[in-house]
């Protein structure tokens, strides 16, 4: 049997309830779940404000990079039930879930939490989506810093 | 002579001052070969050009690597999604 990969660019809200439903399996009993948000106040490095993040994605390009990364997650940890990954684009303002990865597992010490860790770490370097800073200050392009290599 | 379509995306996009454009390319140009063409017509997009990562038919791609015909092209700046 084949085990759900689920991932997409969206404008609307991510339903982590709905999400977990189609990567749990009748073998499943973990799932290991990050999710970022947008943060209103920063404290560490430069202190700062934020009113909104403003995201973009190169969507085709975008879906499958993520395909990418949860076949090179399914190829680190074969025991990965479920896995999805889901970021959302537009205008999203502090306290909103941004982006979520998910896996799956019969067990808990399966290496699950590695591997949405090293989801979302993937997703941060190799799937073309970006974001604008929109603070009191001003506005401003978030730029990552790093340069995926031949076969990335 | 090839022709392609060559997408900008994040802060390349805010200096090119479009999404997308056509253009018609000698069929040898390399990737780096358009990066010279693109800093040396569009003056806006020169420095950007020292770091940004191009991508050929939703691949990335390499200064050495030759632009197919028909190629979907696209520039931008270190992704920061997330």
């Amino acid at each position: 049997m084949e085990f759900p990969t689920i991932f997409s660019i969206t404008e609307g809200e991510i339903d982590l309830n709905d999400l977990l439903a189609k990567i749990t399996l009748t073998s499943t009993g973990a799932a290991a779940i990050f999710t970022g948000m947008v943060r209103g106040e920063t404290t560490r490095d430069a202190a700062h404000e934020t009113e909104y993040l403003e995201y973009e994605a190169y969507i085709p390009m975008a879906e499958a990079k993520m395909k990418q990364v949860a076949d090179e997650i399914r190829e680190r940890w074969p025991v990965v039930e479920g896995i999805a990954i889901v970021q959302r684009i537009g205008k999203l303002y502090p306290k909103t879930p941004t982006v979520l990865i998910a896996c799956t597992a019969a067990h808990r010490d399966t290496g699950v939490f590695e591997a949405a860790r090293y989801g979302i770490d993937r997703l941060k370097e190799i799937v073309p989506i970006w974001k604008k800073e929109v603070s009191p200050n001003g506005e401003f392009w978030v730029e990552g810093d790093y340069f995926p290599k031949a076969g990335e | 002579m090839n022709h392609v379509k060559l997408l900008f995306f994040a802060t390349l996009r805010d200096r090119a001052g479009t999404k997308s454009m056509e253009l018609d390319i000698p069929s040898d140009l390399t990737v780096q070969g358009l990066k010279e063409k693109i800093s040396a017509e569009y003056p806006n997009l020169k420095e950007s050009m020292l770091s940004v990562l191009i991508t050929i038919n939703r691949e990335y791609a390499f200064d050495e690597a030759v632009i197919p015909q028909h190629a979907e092209l696209a520039m931008f700046p270190p992704v920061s999604g997330g």
